[in-house]
C-alpha cells in the first residue's frame, strides 16, 4: 500500500517533493521549471529554450565532413563559441543528467521502449519504433527551426512574454500534435 | 560571463530542469501521446503552470528594470508551418526537443533515435535556411507582443495571463485530479499490458 502511495506521488498529504518520490505534482514541477527563467534571464540574458542546441551540435558535426557549411550564416551563428550557444547545449545535457539522477534516486525503472508504443503503432517491433522515432525527431526539429522555437523557446518563454509569434506557433503545435496523434497513431 | 561559466550554469540549470521533467512524468511518451489524444492532462498542467510562473517572474525582473524582454519575431507562415511540423513530430516522438534528453537519461532506447533524427533535422534546416528564409520569413510585423496590440503594460498583461492560467488549472484539476493520470508505473500507460492497478473504471479489460 505504501508502495502505491509512493508511486502515486508521495504521502497522503500529497505534496511530498522528496527526490525519492516517483512523481511530483505537475504544479510543483511546473513552478520549478518556470523559476528557471530567473537564472536564464539574469545570468545568460536569454530565455529557456532547447531547439537551437540541435543546430549547434549538428552544425559542428556537419562541419567536420563539410567545412563549407560554416559559410551559411545561420549555421555559423549557431556554432560560434558564444556563451548562449554553449549554455543551451549544456542545458539539454543537464536535462539528461537530471532525469537520470531523479530516476535512480526514486528507483523507477524503465523498459527500453515505453509500453504505449506497441499499442500506438500497432506493432511491438523495436525497428519500426526506432524508424518512427528518427523520422519524428527529424520533423520535430526541422519544424522547430522553421518556427524559430520549440515547446521551450516558444511555449514556455515566448508565451510568458506574451509574444504573438509564440502564441501562433504553440497553437499550431498543439493542432499538429492532436491531428497526428488522432489520425496516425492508434489510441493508447 | 565566460564560456566555461555559461556551460557550468547550463549544466546546473539543466539538471534541475531534468529532475522536474522526470518527477512530473511529463517526459513519458504516454503523457505526451495521451495529452494529444485527450486522455491525459499532465502535460498541459506542467506546461501552463510553467508559463504562468515564468510570466510572473519575468514581469517582476522586468519591473525592477533587471531584464529586457526578448520576444521572437512574428512570421505567420513560418510560425504556423513550423508549429504544425513540430507538433506532428512531438506526437510521433512522444517527446519535445527538450524532453527527448530526459528520455535518453532514463534509458529509453528509442529516444536515442529521436535525438539523432533531431540533430539531422536541425542540420538539414541549416542547409536549407538560405533557400527557405525568403519564403517563410519574407515579411512580418516584427517582434510584436500582445502589449503592442492592446496598449497594456507587460506587468498588467503578465499578471492577467497568470490569473487566467491559474483559473484554467484549477478547473482542470477539479475535473481531473493529476494522480488519476499517472498510471500504475507512473508512465501514463493504462493499457492491458500494464500491471493491472489502474483506477479508471471506463477502461475495458484486455481483449
Amino acid at each position: 500500500m505504501s508502495e502505491i502511495a509512493q508511486a502515486r506521488g508521495g504521502s497522503g498529504s500529497g505534496f511530498a517533493c522528496s527526490l525519492k518520490a516517483k512523481a511530483w505534482s505537475p504544479y510543483v514541477a511546473g513552478i520549478l521549471i518556470g523559476l528557471l527563467q530567473v537564472p536564464a534571464f539574469l545570468l545568460i540574458e536569454t530565455a529557456l529554450g532547447a531547439s537551437s542546441s540541435y543546430v549547434t551540435v549538428g552544425g559542428i558535426a556537419a562541419s567536420w565532413i563539410d567545412p563549407a557549411v560554416t559559410n551559411i550564416d545561420y549555421v555559423a551563428k549557431h556554432i560560434a563559441a558564444t556563451g548562449k550557444n554553449w549554455w543551451q547545449v549544456a542545458l539539454v545535457i543537464g536535462v539528461a543528467i537530471g532525469a537520470f539522477l531523479s530516476m535512480r534516486i526514486s528507483g523507477a525503472r524503465r523498459q527500453p521502449i515505453s509500453p504505449i508504443w506497441s499499442r500506438a503503432l500497432g506493432t511491438s517491433s523495436p525497428g519500426v519504433r526506432y524508424a518512427v522515432a528518427f523520422g519524428a525527431g527529424f520533423v520535430m526539429l526541422f519544424g522547430a527551426r522553421v518556427a524559430d522555437g520549440c515547446t521551450s523557446g516558444h511555449g514556455l518563454s515566448g508565451m510568458a512574454q506574451l509574444a504573438v509569434s509564440s502564441t501562433v506557433a504553440v497553437a499550431a503545435m498543439f493542432a499538429g500534435g492532436i491531428a497526428t496523434a488522432l489520425l496516425l497513431l492508434r489510441r493508447i | 560571463m565566460s564560456l566555461v561559466q555559461s556551460i557550468v550554469i547550463g549544466l546546473l540549470m539543466g539538471t534541475v530542469f531534468g529532475v522536474a521533467l522526470e518527477k512530473s512524468r511529463v517526459f513519458e511518451p504516454g503523457m505526451i501521446v495521451g495529452q494529444m489524444q485527450f486522455r491525459n492532462f499532465i502535460m498541459l498542467k506542467v506546461f501552463l503552470t510553467a508559463v504562468a510562473t515564468g510570466a510572473l517572474v519575468i514581469a517582476a525582473l522586468h519591473g525592477f528594470g533587471l531584464v529586457k524582454l526578448a520576444p521572437k519575431a512574428t512570421f505567420y507562415a513560418a510560425d504556423v508551418v513550423g508549429g504544425l511540423m513540430l507538433g506532428a513530430g512531438i506526437a510521433l516522438a512522444g517527446a519535445c526537443p527538450g524532453t527527448v534528453l530526459a528520455q535518453v537519461g532514463v534509458g529509453y532506447r528509442d529516444a536515442l533515435f529521436t535525438l539523432l533524427g533531431g540533430i539531422a533535422g536541425a542540420t538539414a534546416f541549416g542547409y536549407a535556411e538560405p533557400v527557405l528564409k525568403p519564403v517563410l520569413a519574407a515579411s512580418g510585423p516584427g517582434k510584436i507582443t500582445f502589449m503592442d496590440l492592446t496598449g497594456l503594460s507587460y506587468p498588467v498583461m503578465a499578471v492577467g495571463l497568470a490569473a487566467v492560467l491559474v483559473l484554467i488549472l484549477v478547473g482542470l484539476e477539479m475535473w481531473r485530479p493529476w494522480r488519476a493520470d499517472l498510471g500504475a508505473d507512473v508512465d501514463g500507460d493504462f493499457g492491458p499490458a500494464a500491471p493491472a492497478k489502474t483506477t479508471r473504471s471506463h477502461l475495458e479489460p484486455a481483449e
